[in-house]
């Protein structure tokens, strides 16, 4: 066992009977503390991988083994060795996840945004929870902001809230989505220092982005995924620099970095 | 045909109308109400993911099946088939039709107590109208809070469940709170509706405002006077009920306007300082 947080095995996302293969088996570890930044061109199966590390996608087939456990399974043998039902969401509270489109509650304040989901199911009582948050909101300078609603602020803004509305439920692993795609250009900067920031302290982070730069940067290691199939993995100097597959050298062409 | 006189004759009845708008205004309330339970859960039985059968589409390796008779009958959802069946049937069929059978063969059986609401309205007349106005427009406001809860955007629900929270959580605070809001206003034209559709009820004897407008029309031979007096008592009814949920609308308008103020800093700008006031456009303005 020893660094492994997941361990994807040969994953496999179908639609239309296998008509179309979004993922076509996939299989990767992600350990503790890794940064691993997933590229690769549009319809690729990046994001398919991402949303069904927390079964947001149900896979089609294949295991991902979370903690230990295979969450693909729907029934799975407890310490005793009875059949007992997987709770999904037990799972899903270790697995913060941001949205291209930040998925911000639109009718709660910034505040209420981030302590709902700890209140309701942490159980975590009010005061506890929101000085939490504001102390979260104050490591990503909006601590001013908590009265407001998400229609008041700009994109950049709405995107750091929802990443640590993500992480006030303390997970042990954080699942970014296109997280700068949906923003102006200015405000991409100040989202990627947030993350930057998670990641220096630690923070295992699994990010599908098209931040070539972010990705050299801070990545421990790099996935490259066409046709939902993983090609190419390694850090990123040796992905960057040294690129073996020759859908790979192509991609990398075509982007500017 | 109308005239002077026959206004003041039926003027001479008003505390028949009296009575009837209370009955019409009982009847609705109520309707409202039991409809509105009823079509919550119509809503979410349609909505809902129960499938007991589930276990059938399961294979050895504890993964879903994805096709096959087995993988069919897996997914069927009992609830959702009998609230659709319900609606179907209530949407496809006459008030009055429902009504008559309501009143002539469901509670035909039932021996209903004779006691009079407000001393004035019979009770076993007014309880089977109370219960064909709620099946009726239960199944119309299922329907809307349907469409309600399939009109938030899909990403709000992928966010709830990704922080942990259960489907029930899920409806509960994020989805239906944002719901309601939208279909607030299908849902007033629904009370409207409910308001003016009590009117058939006078057909198996609920004293409403058509039954005081027949009444009256017995006792003074004219038509056309108690037709406009009841017109004038729907009219000043439906108007004002449009009206206030117009204004909760509003009210519940938060979180979808720019401008408009967090709770805590309206509360603040009661004691209207200057400062405080420009410390807020100050943050919008950074905020775009």
């Amino acid at each position: 066992m020893g660094n492994e947080l997941i361990q994807v095995r040969d994953l496999k996302k179908y639609y239309n009977h296998g008509a179309i293969k979004a993922l076509d088996g996939v299989t990767v570890d992600i350990d503790r503390g890794d940064v691993m930044v997933v590229i690769g061109p549009s319809g690729s199966g990046k994001s398919t991988f991402l949303r069904s590390l927390n079964l947001l996608e149900e896979p089609t087939g294949g295991e991902i083994i979370f903690d230990g456990v295979d969450i693909t399974k729907k029934k799975i043998r407890n310490a005793e060795g009875k059949w007992v039902k997987l709770d999904i969401d037990v799972h899903r509270q270790k697995m913060g996840m941001v949205f291209q489109h930040f998925n911000l509650f639109p009718h709660k304040t910034i505040l209420d945004n981030m302590t709902l989901a700890p209140i309701q199911v942490k159980h975590m009582n009010k005061a506890a929870a929101e000085e939490m948050a504001r102390s979260l909101l104050r490591r990503v300078g909006l601590e001013d902001r908590a009265a407001a609603y998400p229609i008041q602020l700009s994109g950049g803004q709405k995107q750091r809230v929802a990443i640590v509305r993500a992480l006030m439920m303390e997970p042990e692993v954080m699942l970014f989505d296109e997280p700068t795609s949906a923003l102006d250009p200015e405000m991409v900067g100040e989202v990627l220092d947030v993350m930057k920031e998670l990641a220096r302290d630690g923070m295992t982070m699994v990010v599908v982005t098209h931040e070539m730069g972010f990705a050299k940067e801070v990545g421990s290691r790099v996935l490259f995924m066409a046709d939902g199939k993983l090609l190419e993995e390694g850090a990123p100097e040796a992905v960057f620099c040294n690129p073996q597959h020759p859908r790979l050298q192509d991609f990398l062409s075509k982007v500017l970095i | 045909m109308i005239s002077k006189a026959g206004f003041t004759r039926t003027f001479q009845f008003l505390g028949m109308f009296r009575d009837g708008l209370i009955c019409t205004i009982s009847l609705s309330a109520l309707t409202v109400l039991f409809g509105f339970i009823l079509a919550l859960i119509l809503a979410v039985m349609r909505l809902s993911r129960f499938q007991p059968l589930r276990s059938l589409g399961i294979d050895r390796d504890g993964h879903q099946r994805e096709e096959g008779v087995l993988a069919v009958l897996s997914r069927f959802n009992p609830l959702s088939f009998l609230a659709t069946l319900y609606v179907e049937v209530f949407r496809a069929t006459p008030m009055l039709v429902q009504l008559f059978i309501i009143y002539y063969i469901v509670f035909a059986p039932i021996k209903l107590p004779a006691f009079k609401l407000f001393g004035f309205i019979r009770f076993d007349r007014f309880l089977p109208g109370v219960v064909a106005l709620s099946m009726n427009s239960g199944a119309y406001l299922c329907e809307i809070i349907r469409a309600g809860i399939q009109s938030i955007d899909g990403g709000q629900t992928e966010a709830a469940r990704s922080l942990g929270m259960s489907q029930v959580q899920n409806m509960r605070f994020i989805v239906l709170p944002q719901a309601i809001k939208n279909i607030l206003p299908a849902i007033a034209n629904e009370f409207v509706t409910i308001i003016k559709e009590s009117s058939v009820c006078y057909t198996i004897g609920v004293q409403e405002i058509m039954y005081a407008v027949s009444s009256v029309k017995g006792a003074t031979f004219s038509i056309a006077e108690p037709l406009i007096v009841a017109t004038c008592v729907y009219f000043c009814l439906t108007f004002p009920t449009s009206k206030i949920i117009a204004y909760f609308e509003r009210k519940m308008g938060a979180g979808s306007n720019r401008n408009a103020q967090p709770r805590s800093l309206a509360k603040a700008m009661l004691g209207s300082s200057l400062t405080e006031k420009n410390a807020g456009t100050e943050q919008e303005s950074e905020a775009k």
